[in-house]
């Protein structure tokens, strides 16, 4: 099954193409090394034998035949000259002297070079050695030959070669069983993965997908993907959640609208009553509506399509809007609602949305902070980026809540205070829409949140 | 107001909403034509001398800010209020760019839809051009932008000044909650608290306080109402 696979993988394949050029380059060398090796040892011999011949040809001409079989039968009894061959005939090929007992049969040139297999025993000699010689015809018609056995050299090239050759196969061998090793090992980690897979698709997203501990690029993807499945699980999770707080925060006030309605169903007709119980009710379906509009509002804001109307904003103007705006809210607390930093402070984006998205922080701020206490919104830039945070010295929320508080309908446990748990889900999607980072600090007292944006482009 | 300009020209396709409508608009002394088609819409607005027109932005079969173009097209000056069940700001612009007037979402109240054709039946008539407007013993002072009563100032703020000349100028009408955070300050959001009455408050504790009787007086539900007794 496996074994299948890593042969039509497309890294085993690859891994094919590869050795098949590294064959043809080690052909291609071990070739060239083969035949130059061969090459200079006989050509090395063929030295060794012109300079033989030469002295006998000297030794000839100076003295004559008896002269040179003279020499031969000197060189014949001399050690160092024991891997020479001779012979000297006469024109009827009859052998005059050499250690050659008689003139090959199958050497038909006067002169020249020629190899030819020795017939019968020879002096240090296997059987039928391969020689190679120079010949020559003197002008009396005697013939001479010099060569010598050239079976070593001969054995010496077929077993550079066989190396060689043996060599190359083992390398073949090696890299074919290496590819299919790396191949499997590849095959496998995506076999992994895709199993992985195959079991989100089937049972749920809880699986994650193994990993080796190499740090390798493997173990990165499969990080990587680890990490793409806790979002994807944390998004689906608080889309169930939402679905969960929607139900839960609609039937409260549902239930309270459908027992008032059926009570006074059954009951007797009263002007005043009915009048209150109606208006209950209204009271009821606009805070059933309001939730509805903040959710569509938040997903409008989360499809990220308002992105074409971004503008320059100075977050010191909204800022300074929303302030005024919260003036009244902030006096009936009796809290201080200041701004302070820089005189401009510019963001791109969406005005309305960030105008929204300070003004429910600063709610936020005056609802949760102490009556009596100090708001403040600061607009100031912090390593080159727009930031604006928004503190007040309330009680602040402990540390381990930060994150919870950015979710859809969540609720501090011991909040008093009115509001449908949205707020602070639309002002992290109005900072995600926006690539800002929320940053919550403690005020020491009370909570401090900050808005860091990137500089606007441009 | 003429006969002509309590005429109300109602669009809307759903039978149960446009019945809701024609008997609040007609409860509060308007005659009603309804259109339940943006075709016939353009038939009765082309022959039709109305104050207001009301367009519902979802109909059969032309779109209601269509209907609305081509009816300024055609020459019809009648401010327009679109009603849509699509309420987001980009929709909300869209249709006030195309030539609406006041834009309303659904699902509202009726006391709401009435204050804002209210208001833009207003705008109709002839502007007022004196610089002083009264209401019992209060006056505004449009360019030294200060109010008094009887004689004696009232410190306000910028903002505070421009809700209270919003009320003035809307004497005796309902003024929502909405209509202020549009008009006042130019703003079209939702608050999710009571912002907007607690800037009320301020404002009425200053122009109320200590006077022999209130202006400002709050309409349970929708918002409030700058009147004087008698």
């Amino acid at each position: 099954m496996l074994l299948a696979k890593t042969l039509t993988s497309s890294t085993f394949k690859q891994a094919l193409i590869a050795i098949a050029t590294f064959g043809v380059i080690v052909s291609a060398l071990f070739s060239y090394v083969y035949m130059s090796t061969s090459s200079y040892v006989r050509s090395r011999s063929d030295r060794a034998i012109m300079t033989e011949y030469s002295s006998l040809q000297g030794a000839y001409e100076r003295s004559g035949r008896d002269g040179l079989i003279a020499l031969i039968q000197r060189r014949i009894g001399d050690e160092s000259f024991a891997d020479n061959l001779y012979l000297l005939v006469d024109p009827s090929l009859a052998a005059l002297g050499g250690n050659l007992t008689a003139w090959p049969s199958t050497v038909t040139a006067r002169g020249g070079w020629t190899e030819f297999r020795a017939g019968g025993p020879l002096p240090n000699a296997a059987n039928r050695p391969l020689i190679r010689a120079m010949l020559q015809t003197f002008p009396g018609g005697d013939r001479l030959l010099v060569g010598r056995d050239i079976s070593e050299l001969d054995r010496f090239a077929d077993q550079i070669r066989t190396a060689m050759i043996s060599v190359a196969g083992l390398l073949f061998v090696i890299a074919g069983v290496a590819s299919i090793l790396v191949t499997r090992r590849t095959v496998g980690r995506i076999e992994q993965i895709n199993a992985t897979s195959r079991a989100i698709m089937l049972s749920g997203l809880d699986k994650r997908i193994p990993l080796r501990g190499t740090h390798d690029e493997w173990d990165r993807v499969a990080e990587n993907l680890n990490l793409m499945l806790d979002r994807i699980e944390t998004l689906m999770g608080e889309v169930k959640q939402v679905s969960d707080n929607v139900a839960h925060d609609l039937r409260t006030p549902l239930t309270r609208m459908r027992g008032r309605l059926e009570k006074a169903y059954h009951g007797r007709r009263i002007g005043e009553d009915d009048q209150a119980l109606i208006g209950d009710t209204i009271a009821d379906l606009d805070a059933v509506l309001r939730i509805f509009s903040s959710l569509t509002r938040i997903a409008q804001i989360e499809t990220q399509a308002r992105k074409g109307a971004f503008r320059t904003v100075n977050l010191v103007e909204v800022a300074g809007e929303v302030v005024e705006l919260y003036d009244a809210a902030a006096e009936q607390e009796g809290t201080r609602l200041t701004v302070v930093g820089d005189r401009e402070v510019l963001v791109t984006g969406d005005r309305d949305l960030i105008f929204d998205a300070i003004a429910n922080l600063v709610d936020n701020a005056i609802k949760h902070g102490h009556a009596g206490g100090h708001v403040v919104v600061a607009n100031e830039h912090v390593d080159g980026r727009p930031v604006i945070s928004i503190a007040d010295d309330g009680p602040g929320i402990p540390a381990c809540e930060y994150e919870q508080v950015f979710k859809r309908f969540y609720r501090l446990e011991h909040s008093r205070t009115p509001g449908n748990g949205l707020g602070l889900s639309l002002v992290a999607a109005v900072a995600r829409l926006h690539g800002a980072r929320i940053e919550m600090l403690d005020n020491a007292p009370g909570l401090k949140l900050r808005l860091w944006f990137s500089a606007p482009v441009g | 107001m003429t006969e002509g300009h309590r005429r109300i020209l109602v669009v809307e396709d759903d039978p149960e909403t446009a019945g809701q409508l024609v008997e609040s608009l007609t409860t509060s002394g308007y005659h009603v034509d309804l259109a339940a088609s943006g075709s016939e819409a353009l038939r009765r607005g082309a022959a039709g001398d109305y104050a207001v027109i009301t367009i519902d932005r979802m109909l059969p079969d032309i779109d209601g800010i269509a209907v609305m173009r081509q009816l300024r097209d055609d020459g019809v000056a009648a401010p327009v209020l679109i009603v849509s069940a699509l309420g987001e700001v980009d929709d909300r612009v869209r249709g006030l760019r195309a030539g609406g007037d006041d834009y309303l979402v659904k699902p509202f109240s009726f006391v709401e839809l009435l204050a804002r054709v209210e208001a833009l039946g207003r705008r109709s008539e002839t502007i007022v051009k004196e610089t002083i407007l009264r209401v019992g013993d209060l006056a505004i002072d449009l360019v030294s932008r200060t109010a008094s009563r009887r004689g004696k100032d009232i410190l306000l703020l910028p903002r505070e000044f421009q809700l209270l000349e919003y009320l003035v100028r809307n004497e005796g009408r309902i003024v929502s909650r909405a209509m202020l955070l549009q008009h006042v300050w130019d703003l079209h959001f939702d608050p999710s608290t009571n912002i907007i009455d607690v800037y009320v408050g301020r404002v009425r504790r200053k122009v109320d306080g200590q006077q022999a009787y209130p202006l400002i007086h709050t309409v349970r539900g929708v918002g409030y109402c700058l009147r004087a007794p008698g």
